[in-house]
C-alpha cells in the first residue's frame, strides 16, 4: 500500500488522506480534497490508494462517490436561473399592470393599501419557476405503489396553474420513486392477509394515545418483535414517523445540552432539536475531522457564555442519507462517540431492512454492536410497507421515553392493521415466517443496487452516494432539465421523483431513484434503457471519469475513495 | 423551506455566491456584457467602457443592495426579510472571499475603465460616483443601515 505524506490533526493523529483512483491526465474535473479542514492540501497527482489511518474499523470497502460539478454545467445552470429571473420579472410586471390575468389568489381591493399578503416576493421562486414544473410532482396514483403503478393522468390548459383528469390511467407505469427497498408495498401476500384479519378484529381506528386506552396488545407484541429485530434491550413505536424525531428529541435534549448534527439531516431532526431549545452546531456532512473538531471545542470551552460543561452532547446522523444516497460513518462517529463520552442518536428512517446481509440496517451493515448506539431510531414507511415510526435503546431509557415523550401523551398511537402489517413483514424479514422470503428479497435488493448503479455509472451519468445505497441520485443540474426528465421518463412509462432548488444547493438539482427489491432485472434494464434514451436526448451524460477496472479494485485491502464539493 | 428539503441550511441565500462557478459566471456575465455593448456601431471605445462600468454598477446596486429578503419562504420567521443580499451573505459575516471578491471587481473594472477612456475628466466623474453608489454601501460599518428611511420596509 502507498502512503502519502498525510497531514496532520491537532493532537497529531494522520489525518485521512484520500484521492482518487483515476487516470492523472484527466485532473481538475475531480477534486481531490484533504478530508482535514484546516491545513491546506495539495493534489496528489499520481494515482494511489492510500490506506487510511481509520480504515482498521470497517470491514469492507467504504467507496461513496461525489463527482464534482463540471464548470461549464455551473455556469449554464446560473444562466438558465437568471433567465427563468428575467422572465419572473416580466410576468410580474405584465401581471401588476393586468395585461395578463393573474391566476394566484389577490388581496381584496381594500387591503391593496396593507402589506401583500400574495403577491409577495417570498412567493417568486413558487410562482415563476416551481408553476412551470409543477406537473411532476403530486401526481396522482391509483393503485398500490409497488413495483409497477397506474397514474392518473392529467392534462392542464393553463401552463398548469390548474389540473384535468382526462380519465384515462396510465398502467404499470415501473415505479423508480417510492421507498419500497423490500417490495413490501403489496396488497396481495400473507402482509396484506394479515392486515386484512387485524382490521376485522381491531378496527381501523384507535380512538386514543398510548397514555388513555389507545395501547393495544398489538402495540406491545410489536416493540418486543422491534426490540428483538434491532438487538437491544426495549423498543418504542410512535404513529408516525416524522413526529418521532420531533416529538422525542425534545424529551431527549434540553437547556444546557449540545446538539451536533449532520449539515443535511432531514427536516424531522432538525425541527426535533430546534424544539428541545439546546444548542445546535451543525458539522460538515459525513466529515469525521469536522465532528471532531466541534466536538473538542465544545468539551473544552463549554457552555456559550458560562463555560459550564455541557449537561450533555448528542450527535445526530442518520443512516441513508435519502438526497445523497451517503451512508454515514458510522464505526469513527462511534469511535469518536466513546472517546468523547457524548450520545449518539441514529436515525435509520432509509437503511432499516435496506442494508446489512439480515436486513438490520447500518448496524449489520457495519457489523457494529448494537448496544454501542444510545438512540437507535428509524421509520417503518420504507422497508416495511407501513407507516410510524420507533425508538430503540436500553430498557431505562424506553420506560423513560413511555412517561415522557410528547408523542405518547397527546398523538394517537398505531394503527392496528398497520401494526400488524409492519409485525408480518418484520417476521417475514427475520425469517420466522418459515419461509426464506425475506432472505431472498434482502439478497435481490442488495444485487439490484450494484446492478443499477453499475450500469448507470457506465452510461457515464453523475451518480451519487455509497455504492450500496439503494437511494441513486442523478444529477441533472439544470433547471429546464428538471421538468424535461421528469416529463420524458413519464412518456416512456417510467415513474420517478425530481428535485430543485431550494430542497438542494442552487447547482445540485437531481433526479432520485429509489431501487427496490420488487423490481425485476428486466424491469431495471427498461428503466436503464428508457434513461439512457433520454440522457442522451437531454445530455446529461457528464461524468468524466472512468470506472477502474477489477483488478485495481481488488489489489487493495481498503481504499476510501471519497469526495468532497 | 426546511420541510421538504435535503438539509438544514435556513437561508440558501446565505452560500449562492459561494457555490461552485458563480464567479466565472459573474466574470462572464460582464465580458458579455461588454461584447454586446462593444458591438452597437458608432459608439466610441470610451463610451462604451463607461456604459459598461455604469451597467455593471448599477445591476449590482440594484441585485445586491435593493432587493431584500428571499425569493421563496425560509423557516426562520423572515429574519431575511429586511436584508439585501448583501446583507444575507454568510449570515452576515464580514470580509469573506465572496464579498471581498465582489468589492474587488468594481474596482478592476473601474481602473480599465480609466484607462481606456484616457482619463477624460467628464467620463471621469461619472465613473467615480458611480463606483462610491457600488462600494459605499459594502463597509461593514453600513451593515443593516437605511439612509433617510429609504428602501427600509
Amino acid at each position: 500500500m502507498i502512503e502519502n505524506s498525510a497531514s496532520k490533526l491537532l493532537n497529531g493523529d494522520t489525518c485521512l488522506r484520500t484521492s482518487n483512483g483515476k487516470k492523472s491526465g484527466r485532473n481538475g474535473f475531480v477534486k481531490k480534497h484533504c478530508l482535514h479542514q484546516q491545513q491546506k492540501c495539495h493534489r496528489p497527482k499520481e494515482v494511489s490508494h492510500i490506506v487510511g489511518h481509520n480504515a482498521v474499523l470497517y470491514n469492507k470497502p467504504f467507496v461513496e462517490s461525489f463527482e464534482e460539478t463540471p464548470l461549464l454545467v455551473a455556469v449554464l445552470t446560473y444562466m438558465g436561473y437568471g433567465i427563468l429571473t428575467l422572465f419572473g420579472y416580466l410576468r410580474d410586471f405584465l401581471r401588476h399592470w393586468k395585461i395578463e390575468k393573474c391566476r394566484v389568489a389577490s388581496e381584496r381591493d381594500e387591503q391593496k393599501d396593507f402589506v401583500p399578503l400574495y403577491q409577495d416576493f417570498e412567493n417568486f421562486y413558487t410562482r415563476n419557476l416551481y408553476m412551470r414544473i409543477r406537473d411532476n410532482w403530486n401526481r396522482p396514483i391509483c393503485s398500490v405503489p409497488g413495483a409497477k403503478m397506474d397514474v392518473v393522468e392529467r392534462v392542464t390548459h393553463d401552463y398548469n396553474w390548474t389540473f384535468e383528469h382526462t380519465g384515462t390511467v396510465l398502467k404499470n407505469v415501473i415505479n423508480m420513486g417510492s421507498y419500497n427497498y423490500l417490495g413490501f408495498a403489496e396488497n396481495t401476500g400473507p402482509c396484506a392477509d394479515s392486515a386484512a384479519e387485524a382490521t376485522v378484529k381491531y378496527g381501523v381506528g384507535v380512538s386514543g394515545t398510548r397514555h388513555e386506552i389507545g395501547n393495544l396488545d398489538k402495540h406491545e407484541e410489536l416493540e418486543k418483535l422491534v426490540a428483538r429485530f434491532l438487538g437491544v434491550e426495549s423498543s418504542m413505536a410512535f404513529g408516525m414517523g416524522f413526529a418521532t424525531n420531533s416529538m422525542n428529541i425534545p424529551s431527549l435534549a434540553g437547556k444546557g445540552c449540545l446538539t451536533l448534527s449532520d449539515e443535511l439531516n432531514h427536516a424531522s431532526l432538525v425541527l426535533g432539536a430546534r424544539l428541545s431549545g439546546s444548542t445546535i452546531r451543525v458539522f460538515k456532512h459525513n466529515n469525521m475531522q469536522s465532528l471532531e473538531k466541534l466536538l473538542r471545542d465544545a468539551i473544552v470551552h463549554g457552555q456559550p457564555r458560562t463555560h459550564r460543561p455541557w449537561k450533555k452532547i448528542v450527535i445526530l446522523v442518520e443512516g441513508i442519507y435519502s438526497m445523497e444516497g451517503s451512508i454515514v460513518r458510522l464505526p469513527e462517529v462511534i469511535a469518536l462517540k466513546k472517546k468523547y463520552k457524548a450520545y449518539l442518536y441514529l436515525d435509520e428512517a432509509h437503511s432499516i431492512g435496506a442494508l446489512g446481509p439480515r436486513g438490520r440496517g447500518v448496524v449489520d451493515y457495519f457489523g457494529v454492536d448494537p448496544h454501542d448506539v444510545d438512540i437507535m431510531m428509524g421509520t417503518f414507511t420504507k422497508s416495511f410497507g407501513a407507516s410510524g415510526g420507533y425508538i430503540g435503546g436500553k430498557k431505562e431509557l424506553i420506560d423513560y421515553l413511555r412517561t415522557h415523550s410528547h408523542s405518547a401523551i397527546y398523538a394517537t398511537s398505531m394503527s392496528p392493521p398497520v401494526a400488524q402489517q409492519i409485525i408480518t413483514s418484520m417476521k417475514c424479514i427475520m425469517g420466522e415466517d418459515g419461509t426464506t422470503l425475506g432472505q431472498e428479497r434482502l439478497r435481490q435488493l442488495s444485487e439490484n443496487t450494484t446492478y443499477f448503479r453499475r450500469r448507470l455509472h457506465e452510461m457515464g451519468f453523475i451518480i451519487y452516494g455509497n455504492e450500496n445505497s439503494p437511494v441513486v441520485p442523478l444529477m441533472l443540474y439544470m433547471p429546464a432539465k428538471i421538468g424535461a426528465f421528469g416529463r420524458e421518463m413519464l412518456k416512456r412509462n417510467i415513474g420517478i421523483v425530481v428535485v430543485g432548488f431550494p430542497a438542494t444547493p442552487i447547482i445540485e438539482s437531481r433526479a432520485r431513484f429509489c431501487v427496490s427489491a420488487a423490481h425485476t432485472k428486466d424491469m431495471l434494464d427498461t428503466a436503464l434503457n428508457a434513461i439512457s434514451e433520454v440522457g442522451d436526448l437531454l445530455q446529461l451524460k457528464y461524468s468524466r471519469r472512468t470506472r477502474l477496472s477489477d483488478d485495481e479494485e481488488a489489489d487493495h485491502l481498503s481504499y476510501l475513495v471519497s469526495y468532497e464539493d | 423551506m426546511n420541510v421538504g428539503t435535503a438539509h438544514s441550511e435556513v437561508n440558501p441565500n446565505t452560500r449562492v455566491m459561494n457555490s461552485r462557478g458563480m464567479w466565472l459566471a459573474y466574470l462572464l456575465g460582464i465580458g458579455l456584457l461588454h461584447v454586446i455593448l462593444l458591438s452597437i456601431p458608432f459608439v466610441s471605445v470610451s463610451v462604451v467602457w463607461t456604459l459598461t462600468n455604469l451597467i455593471h454598477n448599477m445591476c449590482m446596486y440594484l441585485l445586491l443592495h435593493t432587493v431584500k429578503g428571499t425569493p421563496f419562504e425560509t423557516p426562520d420567521q423572515g429574519k431575511a426579510r429586511l436584508l439585501t443580499h448583501w446583507e444575507q451573505m454568510d449570515y452576515g459575516v464580514q470580509f469573506t472571499a465572496s464579498r471581498k471578491f465582489l468589492t474587488i471587481t468594481p474596482i478592476i473594472l473601474y481602473i480599465l475603465t480609466s484607462f481606456y477612456t484616457k482619463y477624460d475628466g467628464v467620463h471621469f466623474i461619472i465613473n467615480t460616483f458611480s463606483l462610491l453608489s457600488v462600494l459605499i454601501p459594502k463597509m461593514p460599518q453600513l451593515h443593516g443601515v437605511r439612509l433617510f428611511g429609504i428602501n427600509k420596509y
